[in-house]
């Protein structure tokens, strides 16, 4: 207790010293938190979106490949059609176990009959769906009757309408699916019928018809078999079926997955620049300090102080700014990324998931343990000098 | 002090001049009435707003630096986190900004100021308990 009450009395004696060291280790904390944060919250929504889909393979038209991984990411709406007989004809591929179709859709920009612009909207076959059916099964007993729907986690029942709106078609919220991070949080499922009966009521109710073409699907969702492998199915696909392309869920969004990738480089770098230079300070600050106060250490040693408590009581002072510093800058990184998440997704391109309260308050504890080594070590080094010198020679200096 | 002080004075200053460069009038955007007249969206006005705030933020941060007194420095912390309260809920919930997300107001703007917000509450609650306790008794 004496130890912290004489620290915090040193620090309080050299403010200048203390506060720069103070924002050297707010500074080293921030980036670990911040670049932490993207990269890990980048990283688990491509990996959550990719759960999500729960196919091995996934079958669209030709050349929209593009557009359905800009869809899945952004929540850009897609249309795309194909034939239904594709259905059958994938399903009749070696190695496939099921195959269910999905029709894409949006909502209207722009139109009352619409209570969210531009949504993207998958419409599925309850009675082959594989993807969304463990979830319906866990928390909606039945699954999805006419006019309910699922949403994503950013979907939600307008207050002003009282109802969600799809091609003036009042749709029941039934829930609402965990987060991702991705265009799928902003994304509505519901069944294949609802989804004919929106087309149908569209030419009555709302400003522009719903146009499905019939006989047609935008994609099939594909799970191999247990012992199969998907990159040879997904080929035998394309070999059978010239005018669809099939897409490996485990290669998709290659693009943001290598974005990561050079930004974790990026951060790297970054961190370690920050480091180097904010323990470098660190040493400086402390060895200028330590110098200053040779009489002082000098005394206390004299006066029967033992060399332990001298460096303690040192040490206790980095530890002190070490944890101060690094809870501000946590603090601060944290609410910055929090704030800032869409003008981050926007400029990266790449989806973006904030982690709870128990893995932020992990990574916070983390990244202070880690400012409080690396500052302690940037101390200790002149530190330790001054505490083994003799205190005859310290006082004379 | 002096730090919290320079923290303040920062902050004001950039609470001042961000709205500026950051609400949608500034990048150009304007509500077209149905006569064809132009008028500032709610960004610009939460913008003036938090200019206003930023003045007395900034003579708070300059007392605040010059100040020898414990009592005087803890009432400059309590006006400051005020004035910082105000900076959080002016974007929030007096005034508000624009409602489409792609807007930079919502996704410059907003955020900044609540960030700024945030510290200057935070340096003015901290100055308040670094200068708890009378003079007589710190003597």
């Amino acid at each position: 207790m004496k130890l912290i009450r004489l620290a915090i009395s040193n620090l309080a004696g050299s403010s200048f010293r203390s506060w720069l060291v103070f924002f050297c280790s707010a500074l080293m904390a921030g980036f670990v938190v911040s670049g932490t944060l993207v990269i890990r919250g980048a990283d688990s929504s491509l990996r959550l979106a990719l759960e999500r889909l729960g196919a091995d393979i996934i079958v669209v038209p030709k050349g929209n490949s593009q557009r359905l991984e800009t869809a899945l990411l952004m929540g850009i709406p897609a249309h795309m059609w194909m034939p239904d007989t594709v259905v059958d004809d994938i399903r009749a591929v070696s190695g496939v176990e099921a195959a269910s179709p999905q029709i894409y859709l949006s909502t209207l920009r722009g139109a009352v009959c619409c209570s969210v612009p531009e949504m993207f909207l998958i419409a599925y076959d309850p009675d082959t769906d594989f993807t969304l059916k463990p979830w319906l099964e866990k928390n909606l007993e039945g699954g999805l009757a006419l006019a309910e729907a699922v949403g994503g986690s950013l979907v939600f029942v307008p207050v002003q309408d009282g109802a969600l709106l799809v091609y003036g078609t009042s749709l029941e919220l039934k829930g609402t699916l965990e987060a991702t991070g991705t265009g799928l949080d902003q994304s509505m499922f519901f069944t294949f019928d609802t989804a004919f009966k929106i087309a149908e009521e569209s030419s009555d109710l709302a400003v522009k018809v719903l146009d499905i073409p019939p006989r047609t699907v935008s994609s099939v969702l594909v799970r191999v078999g247990m012992d199969q492998d998907p990159h040879q199915v997904a080929l035998a696909i394309a070999e059978k079926l010239p005018n669809v392309t099939p897409m490996e869920t485990s290669s998709l969004f290659q693009g943001q997955r290598e974005q990561i990738l050079s930004l974790l480089n990026s951060v790297v770098a970054l961190l370690g620049i920050t480091w180097l230079l904010g323990m470098g300070l660190t040493t400086v600050i402390f060895a200028l300090a330590v110098n200053q106060r040779r009489r002082q250490i000098g005394v206390m040693r004299a006066l029967g102080a033992r060399r332990t408590v001298v460096l303690q009581s040192l040490l206790m002072e980095a530890g002190l700014l070490a944890i101060a510093g690094g809870i501000q800058g946590i603090a601060i990184a944290a609410l910055a990324i929090y704030l800032f998440r869409p003008l981050i997704v926007r400029l990266m391109g790449v989806p973006f998931l904030f982690p709870g309260f128990l893995p932020l308050a992990g990574l916070g504890l983390g990244a202070l343990a880690l400012v409080l080594v690396g500052v302690l070590l940037a101390a200790a080094i002149p530190i330790v000098r001054v505490s083994l010198q003799d205190p005859a020679i310290s006082m004379r200096e | 002090m002096k730090v919290i002080g320079a923290v303040f004075v920062i902050v004001a200053i950039l609470v001042g001049i961000v709205p500026m460069f950051t609400d949608c009038e500034s990048a150009g955007r304007m509500l077209t009435l149905a006569d064809g007249r132009q008028v500032s969206m709610k960004c610009h006005w939460t913008g003036l707003a938090e200019l206003g705030v930023s003045l007395p933020l900034l003579v708070v941060g300059g007392l605040m630096i010059f100040s020898q007194h414990k009592e005087s420095r803890r009432t400059l912390g309590i006006v400051g986190s005020s004035l910082g309260a105000v900076v959080l809920l002016l974007p929030t919930v007096l005034i508000g900004v624009c409602m489409n997300p792609d807007m930079p107001c919502v996704s410059i703007m907003k955020p900044s100021l609540l960030l700024m917000g945030a510290v200057v509450v935070v340096a003015g609650l901290g100055a308040v308990g670094l200068n708890w306790g009378s003079e007589q008794q710190a003597a």
